[in-house]
Formats: structure tokens, sequence, C-alpha cells
């Protein structure tokens, strides 16, 4: 254990919803620590609450959404106990996100160049426009775009080339902890390769932490050294992603569900298995585990309880199964 | 009335021969694009070709043309014994029983006004005929075949009183309702959850093994076209780059864009940084000469700028586009 401060520790946070038909509970109850120089994957189904749990760190939840339980430090800083202006120079400075749709984010109507120079020019007032368009080529080198689309527009470019842009810009103040949601879904796998190895390698250079956000469970597995896995809102697993494969049994059923429901592009053995019924609807959430009516190993305990992560061969599951109080419980399993 | 039906006559010629197939389109600017350009391919009965490719390499439009959505520009298309290439009016509607389409998103392909047993009972009906009670029988076999049990429950709910996966099965149930030979299944798992993206693949897995259904998958996830796929065929920029049998070609994989793409999927053991030069898009031009992955080939010499490679017959099926195979 390194006693070096987190970057971020989400501590018991919960998210609703306000919504006609009563609060969802988006998120609940959710714990999760990134130390620092350090890749750490969310991957979940959609409505799983993803964005949700991310928008909270950025302290960007709008309208409707509201924190209903816990706190969230980023280097030991409460993000909701900063004042309006503080919360301005701590995004970008301190942590900074690549949201789902980042291609859509940028403006339209101004060059790349322009837009990084907004953003070097906002948070460091300090800074002559000559340096910061000077910050601004610098970013566009990082990122391996030719420094002539310094002057294109987001329309003259290609998606994978967006979104290099967007991760620059995220980039620029060289925050500690950079959040990334789905940031290559809507790309090809080469372009989505490509920019994945050139995350990775920007990491190592500069040493900042990456919560990554992915549906996808051999990327994330891949590109991390440890996996949240979150289902209904709830973590179920927080897991090394070497120890994601199914030769090792000692996981959440749900983590082993999707470990057998994705065809692997090199296994010998290529039988899949879907995960019966359905995902769940948060306004009618099950009792109990929330994945107890798909769960093969459910049993009476699950529809009662709630399980809690716990931590089982150096991994932290939410599962009765593991816990040896509930044993008896599980007869029927083996 | 059974669904099997297909057990009966097998030609020995394949379901769908396809030859020299081309599609252009004019752009706004007067220039004309060439997505599918030189395509010939067969499927036998009982089949899986799995296409695959990336964005804009012409998957979409070769699976728009077999349906005959499209009209193509050259070549030929003959399925199950016709030539479909220039079918119209009635031929054209006897064809929509052999060849049948499931889309990307359910639920654009469904009637949000009708329940699920609305989207059965008209084609069942146009398609077969019989009385009520015998329609209405096939209609529980369609939805038991797509796993919608229990069937009574299912028959009255509308789409969006269903799932995902669920508004996937009622969409491939339709397709069957008119007994079907064929089916080109462009992306149909790509927008569902991953949880139940295994149990229409299965299910697919199973139309094809029980009914002897013949597919065109297509796909840009070489895990899911190795799953499915009998045989994958790689698309770049509407040209055939390789052909194989699928365990060959991702074990094997012989043209350079093939390995590109192969290295790029997660999951593939492939380490350090990808093989390729530079990440220009494809161009489409109709004018243009040569191999189209020349610009990005690390192996590219001065005759791959000027002169598409012929496919070669590599041995067991696997048929390849390059100059430089000896690499
Ligand atoms: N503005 C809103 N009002 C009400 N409910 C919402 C709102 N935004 C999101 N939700 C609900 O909160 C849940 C979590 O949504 P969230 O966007 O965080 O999921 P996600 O895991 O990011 O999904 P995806 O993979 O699709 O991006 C979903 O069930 C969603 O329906
Ligand atoms: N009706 C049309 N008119 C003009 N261009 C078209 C038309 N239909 C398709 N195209 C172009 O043809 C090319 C191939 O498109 P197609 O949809 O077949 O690709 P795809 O491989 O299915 O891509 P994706 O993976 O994104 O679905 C694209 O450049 C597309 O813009
Ligand atoms: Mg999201
Ligand atoms: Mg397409």
């Amino acid at each position: 254990m390194s006693n070096q401060q987190p970057v971020l520790e989400i501590r018991d946070v919960s998210i609703a919803y306000e919504t006609a038909v009563g609060p969802v509970q988006a998120v609940s109850h959710v714990n999760l620590t990134l130390d620092e120089n350090s890749i750490v994957g969310l991957v979940g189904e959609s409505g799983s609450g993803k964005s949700t749990l991310a928008n909270a760190v950025m302290r960007l939840l709008r309208g409707a959404a509201r924190l209903t339980s816990g706190q969230i430090l980023v280097k030991g800083q409460d993000v909701y106990a900063l004042s309006p202006q503080e919360l301005r120079r701590f995004r970008w400075n301190v942590m900074s996100m690549v949201f789902q749709s980042a291609m859509t984010v940028l403006n339209p109507v101004m060059t790349v160049e322009q837009q990084m120079i907004d953003v070097f020019r906002s948070h460091r007032p300090e800074m002559s426009v000559r340096e910061a368009h000077q910050r601004s080529l610098e970013l566009l080198d990082m990122v391996r775009i030719d420094r002539r689309h310094a002057r294109s527009y987001p329309h003259e470019l290609s998606g994978g080339m967006k979104q290099r842009i967007v991760i620059a810009i995220a980039l620029a103040l060289e925050p500690s902890l950079v959040i990334m949601d789905e940031p290559t879904t809507a790309l090809d796998v080469v372009v989505q390769r490509s920019i994945l190895d050139q995350i990775k390698e920007l990491q190592k250079e500069r040493r900042f932490a990456i919560l990554f956000i992915s549906h996808d469970f051999s990327l994330v597995s891949e590109l991390a050294s440890r996996v949240a896995i979150m289902y209904a809102g709830r973590l179920v697993e927080v897991a090394d992603s070497q120890g994601l494969t199914l030769a090792d049994p000692l996981h959440h059923p749900y983590t082993l569900g999707l470990m057998r429901a994705i065809p692997h592009l090199s296994a010998e053995d290529v039988e899949i298995e879907g995960i019966p019924g359905n995902p769940p609807n948060l306004v009618e959430l099950p009792t109990g585990c929330a994945y107890h009516p798909r769960c093969p190993s459910a049993s009476a305990v699950c529809e009662r309880e709630v399980p809690t992560l716990r931590q089982v061969g150096g991994r932290a599951i939410a599962c009765h199964i593991f816990d040896p109080e509930k044993r008896g419980e599980f007869a029927h399993v083996s | 009335m059974s669904l099997n039906h297909l057990a009966q006559e097998s030609s020995g010629a394949p379901l769908v021969q396809v030859e020299h197939l081309a599609m252009r389109f004019r752009l706004r600017g007067g220039q004309w694009i060439r997505p599918v350009d030189d395509v010939s391919f067969t499927i036998d009965r009982g089949e899986v070709l799995a296409l695959v490719g990336e964005s804009g390499s012409g998957k979409t439009t070769i699976g728009r043309l077999l349906l005959r959505i499209l009209e193509p520009s050259a070549g030929r298309m003959v399925v199950d014994g016709r030539d479909i290439t220039h079918i119209r009016g009635r031929q054209l509607a006897e064809y929509r029983r052999v060849a049948q389409m499931i889309f990307q998103d359910p639920f654009a392909s469904l009637n949000p006004v009708k329940t699920a047993e609305d989207h059965l009972l008209f084609p069942v009906r146009k398609h077969r005929g019989g009385r009520p009670a015998e329609v209405s029988a096939v209609v529980d076999d369609l939805l038991t075949r797509v796993g919608l049990t229990p069937v009574a429950e299912t028959r009255r709910k509308y789409p969006h009183e269903l799932s995902g996966g669920q508004r996937q099965r009622l969409a491939i149930a339709r397709t069957l309702a008119v007994e079907p030979r064929f089916l080109v299944a462009d992306e149909p798992i790509s927008m569902l959850d991953v949880s139940i993206r295994a149990g229409i693949l299965k299910l697919l897995n199973e139309l094809k093994r029980e009914l002897g259904l013949s597919f065109l998958y297509i796909t840009h996830d070489l895990a899911s076209a190795r799953y499915f796929g009998d045989r994958i065929m790689v698309l770049y920029a509407g040209k055939v780059m390789e052909t194989a049998p699928a365990r060959e070609l991702v074990a094997h994989p012989r043209h350079p864009y093939t390995r590109l793409l192969l290295a790029a999927t997660p999951g593939s053991s492939h380490q350090g940084a990808l093989p390729e030069t530079a990440n220009i898009p494809p161009n489409l031009s109709e004018s243009r000469q040569g191999c189209p992955f020349a610009p990005r080939c690390p192996l590219a010499t001065e005759i791959c700028h000027e002169t598409m490679p012929a496919a070669e017959d590599v041995g067991s099926g696997h048929r390849v586009a390059c100059h430089h195979l000896e690499a």
C-alpha cells in the first residue's frame, strides 16, 4: 500500500434524478479510489450510471440530478466545498474530462487553434496570446496532428482527429486527473487503437491519473490496471485487470456473465453465453441485489439484502456468495 | 405449417453468387465515387459470410444491393438460381420472400403503434394464407422460435414495452415470417447491451443451423465475425482485400490491411505500435488507381499505386489481393 494521497477518492457517493415518476437512484453508495499515475477502468452497460458518476466528480450534475450521499475528494480537496471561482480554476487545472459525445463538444464556427487558445486564456489569464498560440501548436504536436490543421474548422477534420484534439484540450493545463467517458466508442478500431496507444504514451510521460469509462470489457482490461464494474448504479466488483479472465473463477457472477458473453478474437473455445433476462430498469429496481433476477447463483438472501463490497482474494466483490456467514444459503451452488 | 422448409433440394450451386459487383454514386460536387468496386463472392446454402471493414468501406451498400434496395451500376447477382441484378415489380416482390434484412436499430424498423403480433400477422397472412387459427399458430411458432416467450404475453406488447434485445428478436421473427433463405444482417448487435448481444448472436447461429439459412453478416467487429462467420471477407474502400475461412483469417492473415485490423482489435495478441505508415482516409473516387490501401500500406511499392492486384488463391479457400504476398 502506498501512503501517497490518492488523486481521486469517491466516498459512499449516491446520485438521484428527480423524475415525473419519483426519484431515480442512478448511483448508489459508490466507493472508488484512484492513485496517482494510474489508469482505472469503469465498465458497465448502458444506463448503469457511469456518466452520472463522472459528472458528479466534475461537479457537473445539472437540473434534476442531485448528490444524495457521500463525498468526492480530488487531491484531498472536497470538490463540493469549493466556491464557484475555485471550482472554475480547479476544473482543467486539476481535473478535466473528455465527454462521451466529445466530437460534438468542439465549436463548429471556431478554428481548432482558437478553441485551444480560449482554454489557455480563460484559465491562465496571465498567459499572453503569443504564448497561448505557441502552446496550442505544441498540443497539436503532442497528439500528432499536423500544425497546418491549427487553422482548420472541426468539420474539415476526421472523427479521429477531432477526438485527438478534444483529448489534447483536456490535457492542456496538465491536470492530475482526467476522466475519459467513452472517448473512442464512435471510432473505427484502427483509429481507436492508435488513440488509445497515444493516451497510454502521454499518461506514461506525464503521469496523470485516468478514470476511463467504457462498455467494452476487452478494451478496458487491456488499457487499465484496475477495473471497476458497475451494475444498476452500484459497483459490483473492483479487480486488477490481469485477473479478469474466465480462468479465474473468483468474480462477481455478473463479471463472469460478461466475460462469457463476449466472443474472443483468439480464444480456442469460441462458445459464448448471453446473460439471461434484461438489463435492469432503475425505476423498478429489483429488491436486494439488483442482479439477482438474472443471476444463476442467486438464493433467497439475494432478494432480501443488498450485498456490499468485501475483499476476496485481492479484489473487492459485492456478492453474498463470498460472505462466510451466508455460506449456508448457497449450498445449491458448487 | 413448418418453418423447416429448407431441407429440400440443394442444387450444389451456391445460394448467392456475386460477380464483379459495382456501385457508383454522384456526389454533390459532381464527381463520382465507387464505394463498391469489382466485388465478387459466393455464399453457400447454410453458410455465413461475415463482411468486415471500417466505416464507409461499402458494407451496407453491398447489403442493400443484395436485397435490391439499390440497383447495381455493374456486375451480376444470382440468388437461389435467379438473376436478381435488374429485376423489378412482381419479380422483385417475389424476391422479398427469398431475401430479408435485419437492421442495426430494431426500434427504427418496428412500428410504434403496432403490437408484436400485428408485426407478424400481416406478413404471415400475406405469405402463407390459411385460416385465422393457422395464421395464429404460425405467429406463436415464430415468437417461440426467436425466444419471445411466454408467447401469449409477448403478442400484446408494443415495441416500447420490449427491451432492446426483445425488439431485435421481434424484428428477426418478422423476417422469418416469409420463410426466407437468405438474411442480410447489418450490424444486428452493435446497438444492444453487451449482456444481451450473445443471445442474439446465438439465435442467429441457431437459425443458420436449424433452418439452413444463409447470411451476409455485416460487422466491424472481427471477434463476432469469427464467432458467427464461416468465412470472413475483408473490405477496404469498396474492394475485397482478403477472404478466408473465419479461423484461418484470424490466425493467419495475409493482407497488410487485415493484419492492421487484427492488431488494432481489443483482445488480439498484437503488442507494440500498429503496423501502418499513415492514417489517411481511403479514396473512394472513381478515378483512383491501384490498390486503395497503398497510401497507408507499409509494404507498398510503385506497382501498388498503379495496378489493383488480382485476388490470388493461397490454398484452402483463402484468397488475397496483394502484390506483396511473399511477406
Ligand atoms: N436527466 C435525467 N433524468 C432522469 N434520469 C436520467 C437522466 N440522465 C440519466 N438518467 C438515468 O440515469 C441512469 C444512468 O445514466 P448514465 O447516463 O449515467 O448511464 P451510463 O452508464 O453513462 O450509460 P451509457 O453507457 O449509455 O452512457 C440511466 O438509467 C438514465 O436513464
Ligand atoms: N446514396 C448514396 N449517395 C452517395 N453516397 C453514398 C450513398 N450511400 C452510401 N454512400 C457512400 O458510400 C460509402 C460507403 O457507405 P456504406 O454505408 O456502404 O459504408 P459501411 O461500410 O456500411 O459503413 P459503416 O460501417 O459506417 O456503416 C460512404 O462513403 C457513403 O457516404
Ligand atoms: Mg454514459
Ligand atoms: Mg453500414
